[in-house]
């Protein structure tokens, strides 16, 4: 037989033996592709972003602006937030609650829309709104923008109308103003018909019927990346005053709002790699002559941990030192917690490679359950997209994900600049995966075949 | 020095060690002889402490492993079956660190690790790394390793598989000296020769029960035999051999007659016999029998083929 179809032959053998690749073949991309068809809602009909926290702060007390707030509510991708989330008790939200809120750690939105007291003014054409933003998610933030101006864009006119009316009632007052609509509403319907009473209502309110600018003249779509001459209009009409609240001052923001992922993904897999080195001590025998002398199970087992932390440690330090030399990651002004954030994500990191090595019976199998599970928590984790373009159920198991709370850390330090006291919470959360994750890794290796 | 009291473990329905009962004394090196999955490497790792029995004791110096297995493991040095070292670090890095483990520090460790390494004339090798070692080096090194922090009993678990025969002697001698100088060795082993030139009392192991117990002079009193006459298998030597049988057990391999007589047949039977088929006395080699016919008459099988 020729020697490569003999040694063909050998490794299909050997493979149909190996039960861990026997199924990383034929089950794991079979659950693979199902697990991930709903972690993005593919074929679902609640699938793109969903559930956004967005903020409004309503001080016109216009019922227009209502209406706006409404639709908002109305977005899937919103999930609308008018109350201040802690006071208690609960009142709306006002503009100087905002900037706080967004700033402090676990932050309960990252978007917020201001429509003030002037929104409607007389003393100028148009409309004037504000819009706070922590962009520390490209995807998410430019998600949130277009679906913002859709839906004032869409209700611009109503506004507007209310604007003209303002403006006129300054110039000539308000009695005149109602003459002058009259005047207007028997003229237009002794011309052309209708009813004066209806008509000279809707122009009272200011209704002049310029919502037709922004409605489809017939139903085919406008090309992409063209705007309607409509919506040009409208967005020189309409000002938004945009607020960056939180990272304004981080000099790379793409890179630094990456890097937090990239650097979650790359010690998963690298300390996953070492824990299964368990594997290779067990087989050549160490671990009898370990355990012979006066030393457990647990010493071995820690001892592994305590070298994972400092592998996982002195990589996420390099990756960090590499990406400030090459894209500008501002990194000495957040070192102390920045390096507490590394620690900390480092042993939730090698816990859960402990706990593959505790599960698995070879370093194959191992290895195949680390591809998988690190790839479905990095795109649970939120290390792929934004979590709020997952479907609500989804969400909830987000925060569940060590990527999570990881990257959770690195955006705190790196992006909002917050201070050890800020991150503690982050850090328990993280020390507290670390300490479940090897409780159950321990009492697996206890039980499992590793130690024989 | 060291008890077994009806020592049990069980794999799920296989009984590997079924109620193995030993005493050894101080100084001792004892054989325990017995095929591939006789039970030695169960036995060793209960008396390590490396598995709990599910039945029966292991006492060390009157106290019982599992009671005070750290004391008792300082007391205890292990030769694993395999080269369990570290193949990227060199021979003194790998001392170091079992040595370590034992509480060795310092000028200490350092010294007891250049005389270890002497000791297998390893010294010159010493900053190489493990991976470089031949097979016989790396079995060497293994066996030092268990013994810097000067263990009172040298559990050796087949401690010379795949080893070259003059590292295997190297080793030998090694333990030998070991053993005058005081130290009390368990060695397992399933090469009767091994069991025969290093141990003082040897027990035979097979389906984890202890068949017997004794020096190879006790053992091969078992026998129902004193001597083993061999001859050529040769038509000239056929009908001889065909009345012998008659006599004794007489198995025939490898082109050769091997004659053990039964009781009561005397030596002068056999050689008139010879003699009156024209056969002279130079044809035939008589010598004692070994701890292969032993076994072979406790166990029903032969130790090789086991």
């Amino acid at each position: 037989m020729n020697p490569i179809l003999a040694l063909l032959r050998k490794d299909f053998l050997n493979f149909r033996r190996n039960k861990a690749a026997v199924s990383l073949t034929f089950i794991v991309p079979f659950a693979m592709i199902w697990l991930f068809g709903q972690i993005f809602g593919v074929n679902r009909k609640d699938s793109g972003p969903n559930g956004i926290p967005f903020a409004v702060v309503d001080a016109s007390g216009n019922a227009a602006s209502a209406k706006l707030i409404a639709a908002l509510r109305g977005e899937k991708t919103f999930r609308v937030i008018t109350e201040h989330p802690s006071a208690a008790p609960k009142r709306p939200l006002t503009e100087a609650d905002l900037r706080p809120l967004m700033e402090a750690p676990g932050a309960p939105f990252r978007f917020a829309l201001v429509l003030p007291a002037d929104l409607v003014s007389d003393s100028r054409l148009g409309l004037r709104l504000k819009f706070l933003s922590n962009p520390r998610n490209e995807i998410e933030t430019q998600t949130v923008n277009g679906i913002l101006q859709k839906t004032i864009f869409s209700h611009v006119p109503e506004l507007l109308g209310q604007s003209l009316g303002a403006n006129a009632k300054r110039f000539i007052g308000e009695d005149r103003l109602r003459q002058f609509n009259r005047g207007i509403a028997r003229t237009v319907t002794s011309a052309f018909g209708g009813d004066a009473d209806e008509l000279e209502r809707r122009m009272s309110s200011a209704d002049f019927g310029f919502g037709d600018l922004t409605q489809p003249r017939d139903s085919s779509p406008a090309a992409p990346g063209q705007k309607s001459s409509a919506a040009d209009v409208l967005s020189q009409i309409v000002k938004i005053d945009t607020e960056q609240v939180v990272g304004a001052k981080v000099k790379s923001p793409q890179a630094t709002s990456l890097v937090g992922g990239w650097a979650i993904q790359f010690l998963l897999f690298a300390l996953s790699a070492s824990a299964a080195s368990l594997f290779r001590e067990r087989d050549a025998g160490i671990f009898q002559r370990l355990l012979a002398a006066p030393v457990t199970r647990a010493h071995i087992l820690w001892s592994k941990f305590l070298y994972g932390v400092a592998l996982g440690l002195v990589q996420l330090v390099v990756l960090f030192v590499a990406s400030s030399w090459l894209y500008g990651i501002e990194v000495l002004p957040h070192l102390g917690p920045l390096v507490l954030v590394c620690l900390f994500a480092a042993a939730a990191c090698t816990s859960f490679g402990m706990l593959l090595a505790a599960l698995s019976t070879s370093p194959e199998a191992a290895s195949g359950l680390a591809t998988f599970l690190i790839m479905l928590m990095s795109a649970v984790g939120g290390a792929w997209f934004p979590i709020t373009f997952m479907p609500e159920v989804i969400q909830y198991f987000s925060k569940l994900t060590l990527v999570y709370w990881s990257m959770e850390g690195f955006s705190a330090v790196l992006w909002a600049g917050q201070s050890l006291v800020q991150i503690l919470p982050i850090l328990g959360v993280l020390a507290g995966t670390t300490t479940a994750v090897m409780s159950l890794a321990v009492w697996r290796f206890n039980r499992g075949p590793i130690f024989g | 020095m060291l008890q077994l009291r009806s020592l049990t473990k069980r794999y799920g329905a296989l009984t590997a060690l079924d109620g193995v009962s030993l005493d050894l004394a101080r100084g001792e090196f004892f054989g325990l002889l017995g095929p591939n999955g006789a039970g030695k490497s169960t036995t060793m790792s209960l008396i390590a402490g490396l598995r709990a029995p599910d039945g029966g004791t292991v006492t060390l110096d009157g106290q019982t492993l599992a009671a005070a297995s750290s004391v008792a493991r300082l007391a205890l040095g292990l030769v694993p079956q395999h080269v369990a070292l570290y193949p990227d670090l060199t021979a003194v890095e790998n001392l170091r660190i079992f040595g370590e483990l034992y509480g060795l520090r310092g000028a200490d460790l350092r010294a007891r690790i250049s005389e270890a390494l002497e000791a297998v004339q390893l010294a010159d090798r010493a900053k190489e790394p493990v991976r470089n070692f031949s097979g016989g080096m790396q079995r060497r090194l293994n066996l030092v390793a268990a013994l810097l922090h000067r263990p009172k009993l040298l559990l050796c678990d087949e401690p010379t598989v795949g080893v070259d025969p003059q590292s295997r002697n190297a080793i030998f001698e090694y333990l030998e000296r070991l053993n005058r100088e005081g130290l009390t060795i368990i060695y397992s082993t399933h090469y009767m020769e091994e069991a025969t030139r290093l141990c003082s009392r040897i027990g035979i192991i097979d389906h984890g029960k202890l068949h017997a117990l004794g020096t190879l002079d006790e053992l091969l009193t078992r026998l129902p035999f004193d001597e083993e006459i061999r001859f050529a298998a040769t038509p000239d030597t056929a009908s001889f051999a065909m009345q012998l049988g008659a006599h004794g057990d007489l198995a025939t391999a490898d082109g050769a007659h091997r004659f053990r007589p039964g009781a009561g047949f005397k030596l002068s039977t056999f050689y008139t016999l010879a003699e009156s088929h024209a056969l002279p006395p130079r044809l035939f080699t008589q010598q004692r029998p070994t701890l292969e016919a032993v076994f072979l008459h406790l166990t029903g099988r032969s130790l090789r083929d086991a």
